[in-house]
């Protein structure tokens, strides 16, 4: 059930911070399309309806997996703790397998999963979450939350356009809305610290927008595996 | 009075930095463009000044030729070039279209050090317009030609000169970040800080001893204060999060700056001995980058309260709330009042350029006065005259000068590296008016 108002959380935090403009223009839109606007008010209801029905099922379908799983833990480790509760990240691309899963450091390091995914990306002048990033976030609060002793570096980046000062300032906002995701997901905020470097530390060096773009970005940082 | 004046003249300029790095870079200076009406001015080689590295008339000349606002005019082909008022033959330089006439010579004192003496004659009206003696040490030659400079500009365009003043800005080679200190005119550049983290926002103090900075040495913004005369070096603060844009006020007694410790970004005071912090602005988003009024009593800084970066004013004490300043264009940034307080220099995005603009602040009128791709970090000579500011050509960070008026360019490069983050230094304490 947890998973289920995590995931809600992020929706709300995403559109939230994405869709002014949009809602004024809806307000507007109901002024002279009174009637559309019902139907389609119907429609979205319906959508709404379905929706939740899919969710429940995916639920109900994620369950089952989960008690097999657990059966198959309890069967093949003796010494497991079947009432320690599981936590599993929400996406379907999984990031570990059931054989490293008990390596953290192996689970941060499996190449194609949402974990090696380490940097969030924005628009100029942007700080808002973009959707696209939301599962890679979710993966990395679900990986501190199974982990609570594992602590993290959000750095926060800017390209290197317009002020310095105003850039570093905004790569502390876009550090702080990645921490702020986070947290919002039930990651412990004490496992978090945000930094920003500005414009100081491009990874790109161009100028142009291909370039900007790499640079405008936050970085989520893990400790030194030697550590 | 055609009296000679003696002036003692104190040299701030020789920054024997402590423990200083000589930089290797000089800068050149490349003037694009000139003042409506260029003022004449003839200056002659001074007697007796080939025998030194640094001539005198040249020094002058360059400065003047640099502000765009004088036409130097040929020597002509008189020979010996006069050096006393008797020597000047007017007809012959009114032939010569000379209207000023800057003649002197050196002379080696017993005590080892030199006299330098310069007059500037009116041709017109067959009268010195101004006349100086200064005793120096010959390592004083070049501050000695900036000196003669200031006083002819001044005495011609009525404004201050500004052509004794320092520099500063960051130099990155590589990883490597420089903070420099230079003469106004690009020479003898001093490093004063290197390290390889990323070093911004330089400021100086208004007495010119002390520049604050930015520095990410602990892998975060903190802010530091350096004595650029001792080269002893303090934190100003280092609190939890983010340090940075410190700002001077006026007497040089405390400074705004932009922390993070209590979330966003917000504006606090701080005593330069980094005692007294205390929080005044108080908005749910960023506030950064405060200039003090020439007066003290206001701030400018920039905001994204709105939606969109813009630059508002608040009283310093906080006795109302800030107001709004610029409203064309969704991104203006990095205010700096003008020396009179009258107006503010800041960036303005426009069509996807980022230029330096100029804005009155009475009324409100916006004037855009460079078509830079990507300009940077404004920062006004304290005459108000000419605004220095971060650039770049294909890709190379480089810094630039514009006259206030928009007319009158200068380019300044680094021979290596990428140069960015200027500011200018304030005139100096000592440079009292002689009086004559």
């Amino acid at each position: 059930m947890n998973k289920v108002i995590i995931a809600f959380s992020v929706a709300v935090l995403v559109g939230g911070c994405a869709s002014q403009g949009q809602q004024v223009a809806e307000v507007e839109q109901r002024d002279l399309f009174e009637e559309t606007q019902r139907d389609a008010e119907l429609e979205r209801a319906e959508a709404d309806k379905q929706a939740q029905i899919q969710q429940e099922q995916e639920e109900l379908k994620r369950q089952l997996e989960e008690q097999q799983r657990r059966q198959e833990l309890t069967d093949s480790e003796e010494m497991g703790m079947p009432d320690e509760p599981v936590i599993r990240p929400l996406s379907d691309n999984n990031f570990g397998t059931g054989d490293n899963r008990d390596d953290p450091w192996m689970q941060l390091n499996e190449p194609d999963s949402l974990l090696a995914k380490r940097s969030i990306f924005y628009d100029f002048d942007r700080y808002d979450i973009k959707e696209e990033f939301v599962p890679v976030i979710e993966a990395h609060a679900n990986f501190l939350l199974e982990h609570p002793d594992f602590k993290i570096k959000i750095e926060g980046n800017c390209d290197d356009r317009g002020s310095r000062e105003y850039n570093l300032a905004l790569g502390q906002r876009r550090a702080e809305s990645v921490k702020r995701a986070m947290t919002l997901l039930g990651v412990d905020e004490n496992q978090i610290e945000t930094v920003s470097f500005g414009a100081e530390r491009p990874l790109a060096f161009g100028q142009d927008e291909a370039n900007w773009s790499q640079n405008r970005r936050s970085d989520i940082v893990y400790p030194d595996q030697s550590l | 009075m055609r009296r000679l004046t003696l002036a003692r003249m104190l040299i701030v300029g020789c920054f024997l930095l402590f423990g200083s790095i000589p930089g290797h870079a000089q800068l050149t200076i490349d003037v694009i463009g000139g003042g409506a009406s260029q003022i004449p001015i003839t200056v002659l080689p001074l007697k007796n000044e080939q025998g030194y590295e640094q001539r005198i008339s040249e020094i002058v000349s360059a400065d003047l030729r640099r502000s765009g606002l004088f036409r130097l005019g040929a020597v002509g082909s008189k020979r010996p070039f006069p050096t006393e008022v008797k020597d000047v033959d007017y007809p012959y330089w009114r032939a010569e279209r000379a209207q000023n006439l800057v003649i002197g010579d050196l002379r080696k004192r017993s005590d080892g050090r030199i006299e330098v003496r310069f007059r500037m004659m009116d041709i017109a009206s067959r009268s010195q317009a101004l006349g100086f003696s200064f005793v120096v040490d010959v390592s004083q030659l070049r501050a000695t030609g900036h000196k003669i400079a200031d006083l002819i500009y001044e005495k011609l365009t009525g404004d201050t000169g500004v052509f004794s003043t320092k520099i500063s800005y960051v130099v990155k080679r590589g990883e490597t970040f420089e903070l420099q200190i230079a003469d106004a005119d690009g020479y003898n550049p001093q490093v004063v800080h290197r390290f390889d983290e990323p070093i911004i926002s330089p400021q100086w103090s208004p007495e010119g001893a002390r520049v604050a900075y930015v520095s990410f040495e602990r892998r975060k913004a903190v802010v530091y204060v350096l004595n650029v005369f001792d080269g002893t070096r303090k934190v100003l603060a280092a609190f939890e999060g983010s340090n940075s844009a410190p700002a001077w006020s006026p007497d040089g007694k405390r400074l705004a700056v932009t922390l993070t410790k209590d979330g966003l970004s917000q504006l606090y005071l701080i005593n330069a001995d980094g005692s007294g912090l205390r929080r005044i602005t108080y908005s749910q988003s960023i506030d950064t980058e405060p200039n003090f009024s020439p007066d003290g009593k206001h701030l400018l800084f920039t905001s994204d309260r709105a939606g969109s970066p813009q630059i508002y004013r608040m009283p310093v004490d906080g006795s109302s709330d800030p107001r709004r300043m610029t409203f064309e264009g969704r991104y203006n940034v990095t205010p700096r009042y003008s020396p009179d307080g009258k107006s503010f220099v800041f960036i303005h995005r426009n069509q996807g350029r980022f230029n330096v603009a100029v804005q009155t602040i009475a009324t409100r009128q916006l004037q855009i006065l460079t078509s830079g791709r990507l300009d940077q970090s404004p920062t006004f000579a304290p005459n108000g005259k000419m605004i220095l500011y971060a650039s770049e050509i294909k890709g190379r960070g480089i810094l630039a000068a514009v006259s206030s008026d928009g007319r009158v360019k200068q380019r300044i490069t680094a021979q290596a590296g990428d140069i960015r983050e200027p500011a200018w230094g304030p005139l100096l304490n000592n440079r009292q008016k002689e009086s004559q």
